[in-house]
């Protein structure tokens, strides 16, 4: 058995763009799901609106496509109705962190058990590259033409701050780490979330200098820095540069939660 | 195990140039039926996973698969090499 067995390989090819992550972070979501022993009735995929979201229509388990920011909640409902199930949603920066944060934050407080997916890919790809709230200071899209003023969300530490059990943040470069941290997260009890920076070549790409896929996924790879390599930074008072992303395992506890069977 | 890239599948956005550790994968040049250029392999026994998949039983590396966004890459079977009569002329 193989990650693959979790494919509807009638649906494939999928739709997204070429060189688009979402497909990399779907490889290694079904990796770690595969190691989990897991069977195929009882897991439950459910996503919201975006690129991202269209991903549980490519794989061979139960799924629900829900409204736009509301996958979070919907997935509360599946898990409430039924512990028994493993839930996993699928969710982007739009469709979580713009029109679904208030329901993002409650999950974390809630600290129910579900694993969170969020592919980052920075910008509104779908409806045709307008600003999020994701969306770094100064880059470009189709509602900020003179690069974006404001601060965007550090969606780890919003999740940190809310009360989620466990927290990381890898790359679509880092895909060995990011399905050892996927799998961490189904083990965790409690609300696990997980962010993975994807590249988006047509949206954010076109308008931001990264044209060529590899250049994108370069950059992501020379700007991420370790979260452990960070903390010895600020302990000798080095200066850390604001555009780095800080990946590795942010947050790690056990607080209580719910939905969990005894 | 050979290694193998789905025609139907693949896009051509050559991730896979970028990450194989042996260099396998070279950006294509010519285009086929879709008008994608398909990467091109590079002496693919190379390919760890190729070699010792068997030996080890499990998938080694791998790096390539997790990270086509297509899913198009792929390890198929190989038959096993068979000793076959060479006629020498002298």
């Amino acid at each position: 058995m193989s990650y693959e067995d979790w494919y509807r390989q009638d649906r494939l090819p999928h739709i997204f763009c070429a060189g688009c992550g979402n497909g990399t972070i779907i490889n290694c979501t079904l990796a770690a799901i595969e190691q989990m022993d897991w069977k195929k009735e009882d897991t439950v995929f459910v996503s919201g609106i975006g690129c991202s979201s269209r991903a549980p229509g490519y794989i061979l388990t139960d799924s629900l496509h829900t409204t736009h920011g509301r996958a979070i909640a919907f997935a509360t409902g599946v898990k409430m109705a039924n512990p028994d199930l493993h839930v996993v949603v699928f969710t982007g920066d739009g469709d979580m962190a713009a029109i679904g944060g208030n329901h993002f934050i409650h999950a974390c407080r809630r600290n129910i058990d579900l694993t969170v997916i969020c592919m980052n890919n920075q910008i509104y790809g779908m409806t045709g590259g307008q600003g999020s709230p994701t969306t770094p200071k100064g880059c470009l899209s189709s509602t900020t033409p003179f690069g974006c003023a404001e601060t965007p969300f550090d969606l780890c530490e919003l999740a940190t701050a809310a009360g989620a059990n466990y927290v990381s943040r890898w790359t679509s470069y880092h895909v060995k780490e990011l399905e050892k941290a996927v799998k961490v997260g189904l083990e965790t009890p409690g609300f696990s979330f997980i962010e993975a920076l994807v590249q988006c070549p047509t949206a954010f790409g076109r308008r931001n200098k990264f044209r060529q896929v590899a250049d994108h996924v370069e950059y992501l790879r020379s700007h991420s820095l370790l979260k452990a390599k960070r903390d010895r930074m600020l302990e000798n008072g080095e200066h850390i540069p604001e555009d780095m992303y800080i990946v590795g395992e942010i947050t790690r506890r056990k607080r209580p939660a719910m939905g969990v069977k005894p | 195990m050979k290694l193998a890239i789905d025609e139907t599948r693949c896009k051509g956005c050559n991730l896979c140039t970028k990450v194989c550790p042996y260099k396998i994968f070279s950006e294509g040049k010519r285009l086929n039926r879709k008008g994608i250029a398909l990467p091109e392999l590079d002496r693919p026994e190379r390919c760890a996973n190729c070699r010792l998949q068997k030996l080890y039983g499990r998938q080694l590396c791998g790096v390539c698969q997790l990270t086509c966004p297509d899913q198009a890459i792929h390890w198929i079977d190989e038959e096993p090499y068979e000793l076959h009569k060479v006629a020498i002329e002298y």
